[in-house]
């Protein structure tokens, strides 16, 4: 059964606000160079910054739990399973949520713990960017969209969670996963075969 | 019957009352669950006959309605939302075409912009019916679509839709309503321009689609508009500026940041500005594009051929001969083609072919190593294996002990042809096949200036091509080898061998001291001071180890003496070894340089964006050309004063170790090797050019006077 979250009010209501001018920001990532520093609140308003994390590998994966696309791993247990497989490895995972209020997939604190329990979600934790100024550093542009971070702190992924660019269940099965493959390799010394590709999904729901 | 319908059930006026519903909920609450398959869209099938005539072939056409404000998407979707697929179920003998589609239209929702159609959008398929069908019965064509909706959210969406048709034949039967919305449709897609030439190269900034059009079309590109067909290609959302030159237009594109690796060709659609059309037959809003990516904006005129790139890989490999790294094997073959001018004209021919034969297995097997390093995505490049200190350390200890074998140290009387044998038997076939192996190792940092565009050539094709191109590397490179002993005659112009040769050999181990001293430099570039002084104490003890060998040889050392003096050379041998790790293991500081900053293909494309025009030397410690280029032009007074006064932005990308983003420039340039020089006029829209690879003042100078 495909199910639809209409969000309509929402949209009415950011249609209502001052939008605010958007950061005409170039992204500041490039793959090789150490990725952008940020420091972020979890969903229990404990502050993350990436500086913590040296001497670990960190994925960082945009999230918005009302995005088919998003849904598509969710709901399938990909992305869970992927989260406790590098989590057990040790591998750092931060979701980060960078919707902005009024927008689809923001929730309140206690909301999106709410959400990430229902749905199994395995991330170390899900920091909010509701002012989208860690999206912008990352060019995030779509929920999924992954990156990988190794100990030194040099970004070495940012893209597509895998090679099958459709929000079907069925598609799971038989895709490439680009995250799991460059953590593979980077983990055992390799150079990333495939160090970025074009994210697919929903657009990050941005302010405006 | 003959309309389309869809299957699924239950939508119509849903849209206005959902929304009403949810008008009165709570922005955070819980959202809304509705159980339409097709949330803000609607799909149906419809058909341009009312019947099938068997064996003629007709269009039929996935009818898309989105709600105002809602976006269905493009082959390419763009920065996101998701294309529409159909998943066809026919009857027996049917077969469907490709999608067909209509040119899209950009939706900018800023940082991002996706490609797709609002409203109601056709996508076409040409249906294939068998030639016998029963007549007066019924087919029945049916499929799953699939499509995504977007406004400022995006919704999956799901259609059965089907379509019902009896067979009649005799002239086709049209269907007025659709065939005349399918023809429309028809109008919208991309057209064929035969007589438009489409060519593109990579930048540092992206890509430049460069056309030549007749003179009506040259004055509309105001707001003219390139889709690429596929994701990470350009960026969609960036402005696409246009510059007019003469008979052509150029358009740069800005390369996505999720781009990698080669792009061989540009394919997309370009799409006149609104309300126009471009004046080809019958005109039409949106032509196919399908440019072919190449070196630069200096080989745009013409891309290289296959047999081409043949010719250019012979050429550049009869020039490997006179590159000064090539010269000591070379004259230390020479010589031993003297000797063999003794034995029968047979042998010598076998000799020749056998050396040609180890040229061009060298070569096959680089060509080979290359394509299973490039399959495995690494990203390298010519004069790669001279970027690993290891390789380097290896070759300078190698022609310092050879040089040392010549001057007689080694092995007393160790005959030249032996030089190349120390990877097979002596004065066999397999010594001259090794001395090709040999021949072939120490060319490869000598790019002859037309290896380049071949080897550029040669990476971006299917693995055959690349392997002949290489082939003829190798055939270029041993053809005067083999040529010489197919005719012996002229052998006999040679001195004839005597004294004088014991001089010769002993004065050809200066060469190759001088080559193991340029591979130590290189070394030293690499690792630094320590890492070759590590390296000198391992050639040392490689010294201490031939003199032992020399002094106490096995023919005439018996016993104790021969223990003491053979565990001797195996200590020495060991050091040499051990210093050697080390030294390749040291790391050279990297030395602050004034005039020159270190590449970085971010600081190019802000200087470039910022007018300022740009130089960037691709150069590297272990490249002789590039030395010889920058100690004679580039690093000159005249030349650094021209820079000067243009206020031209100084580049230097070091390749002397692996480094993959001044790979992926090269790359980018469709280069894979050393030395590159690439000049920005200045100004975002002003495409680059490529100097040539032998420089001089006038050239560099001339191409300065242009900006």
């Amino acid at each position: 059964m495909r199910r639809a979250r209409v969000s309509l009010v929402c949209l009415a209501a950011a249609g209502l606000l001052a939008a605010p001018a958007l950061r005409a920001q170039e992204a500041a990532w490039e793959i090789g160079q150490p990725a952008p520093e940020f420091t972020l609140p979890d969903t229990y308003g404990e502050e993350h910054a990436l500086t913590d994390y040296r001497g670990q590998w960190v994925v960082l994966e945009w999230l918005n739990y009302e995005c088919p696309y998003v849904r598509k791993h969710y709901n399938s247990g990909n992305m869970q399973s992927l989260q406790s497989a590098y989590g057990e490895k040790g591998v750092v995972w931060l979701a980060i949520v960078s919707s902005a209020p009024g927008k689809q997939g923001y929730h309140e604190p206690d909301e999106m713990n709410a959400l990430s329990q229902e749905k199994g979600s395995a991330a170390k934790a899900v920091l909010l960017d509701p002012a989208g100024n860690v999206g912008h550093l990352y060019g995030a542009q779509t929920t999924p969209q992954m990156i990988v971070i190794d100990p030194d702190g040099t970004l070495l992924y940012n893209g597509a969670i895998d090679d099958r660019p459709t929000a079907r269940l069925s598609d799971i099965e038989g895709a490439h996963n680009y995250l799991a493959a460059a953590l593979d390799e980077a983990m055992a010394g390799q150079e990333v075969s495939v160090p970025t590709s074009q994210p697919y999904g929903c657009s990050v729901k941005y302010a405006r | 019957m003959s309309k389309g319908r869809a299957l699924r059930t239950g939508r119509g006026s849903g849209a206005a009352l959902t929304a009403a519903l949810l008008l009165s909920v709570p922005c955070t609450a819980p959202a809304q669950q509705a159980e339409d398959p097709s949330p803000h869209s609607d799909a149906t099938l419809v058909s341009e006959v009312r019947a099938v005539t068997p064996g003629r072939s007709f269009t039929v056409a996935l009818r898309l309605t989105m709600d105002p404000g809602w976006h269905s998407y493009w082959i390419n979707p763009g920065d996101a939302g998701g294309t529409t697929t159909l998943d066809w179920t026919l009857p027996q003998g049917f077969s469907a075409g490709e999608i067909q589609w209509p040119h899209p239209r950009r939706i900018e929702a800023p940082p991002l912009a996706s490609y797709g159609y609002d409203g109601q959008v056709l996508l076409l398929v040409d249906i294939e019916p068998p030639p016998q069908l029963e007549q007066g019965s019924t087919v029945r064509l049916a499929a799953r679509a699939d499509w995504v909706v977007c406004e400022e959210i995006c919704l999956p969406a799901t259609a059965d839709v089907e379509l019902e048709l009896p067979v009649r034949a005799g002239p086709p039967h049209p269907d007025t309503d659709w065939a005349t919305a399918i023809e429309r449709t028809r109008r919208l897609l991309p057209q064929p321009a035969p007589d438009w030439d489409f060519t593109a190269w990579r930048d540092a900034a992206g890509f430049v689609l460069e056309i030549e059009a007749p003179e009506a079309a040259l004055e509309r590109f105001d707001g003219a508009y390139f889709f690429a067909a596929r994701a990470s290609t350009i960026r969609h959302a960036a402005p696409q500026p246009v510059v007019r030159d003469g008979g052509r237009v150029r358009i740069s594109l800005p390369a996505s940041e999720y781009l990698h690796g080669a792009v061989e060709r540009l394919r997309g659609v370009l799409l006149a500005p609104p309300g126009a059309v471009w004046p080809v037959a019958g005109g039409s809003p949106a032509l196919a594009v399908d440019a072919p990516v190449t070196i630069g904006p200096v080989a745009a005129t013409g891309p290289v051929t296959f047999w081409v790139a043949l010719l250019f890989a012979l050429v550049g490999g009869l020039i490997l001969n006179l590159m000064p790294c090539v010269f000591p094997v070379l004259s230390i073959k020479v010589l031993g083609f003297v000797q063999q001018g003794g034995a029968s004209g047979a042998a010598v021919r076998a000799h020749g072919l056998a050396f040609a034969g180890g040229v061009i297995a060298s070569f096959l097997a680089l060509g080979a190593a290359l394509l299973v390093i490039r399959a495995g995505g690494t990203l390298v490049g010519w004069g790669f294996h001279l970027q690993s200190p290891a390789v380097v350390g290896v070759l300078a200890a190698l022609f310092f002990v050879l040089g040392l074998g010549l001057l007689g140290v080694l092995q007393p009387g160790t005959s030249l042809t032996r030089l190349g044998g120390i990877l097979g038997a002596p004065d066999g076939y397999g010594s001259s096949f090794a001395a090709g192996v040999l021949a072939t190792i120490v060319a490869t940092p000598c790019i002859a200036p037309l290896m380049g565009a071949a080897l550029g050539f040669a990476l971006t094709r299917p693995p055959l091509q690349t392997l002949f191109v290489f082939g003829a590397l190798g055939v270029g490179m041993s053809l005067p080898y083999a040529v010489l002993s197919a005719r012996p005659q002229l052998l006999s112009r040679l001195p004839r061998p005597g004294a004088w040769m014991e001089t010769v050999r002993q004065v050809l181990a200066f060469p190759l001291f001088a080559t193991s001293l340029w591979l130590l430099w290189v070394f030293g570039r690499q690792t630094g001071v320590d890492g070759v002084t590590y390296l000198l104490v391992a050639l040392l003890s490689l010294g201490v180890a031939a003199w032992v060998l020399w002094r106490w040889p096995s023919a005439s050392t018996h016993g104790r003496r021969y223990a003491v003096s053979r565990a001797a050379v195996a200590a020495a041998v060991t050091l040499a070894v051990v210093a050697g790790v080390r030294g390749a293991g040291s790391r050279a500081e990297a030395e602050p340089d004034e005039l020159w900053r270190a590449f970085s293909a971010a600081q190019v494309a802000a200087e470039t964006a910022a007018g300022r025009p740009v130089f960037i030397d691709f150069t590297a410690a272990w490249c002789l050309t590039c030395k010889v280029n920058e100690r004679v032009v580039l690093e000159t007074d005249e030349i650094l004063e021209a820079f000067e006064a243009r206020d031209v932005a100084l580049f230097k990308a070091d390749w002397t170790r692996q480094d993959a983003d001044i790979t992926r420039a090269l790359e980018a340039f469709g280069r894979t090797g050393v030395p590159l020089y690439v000049l920005y006029p200045g100004g975002p829209e002003r495409a680059p050019v490529l100097l040539p690879t032998i420089l001089t003042k006038e050239i560099l100078l001339t191409a300065l006077e242009d900006i």
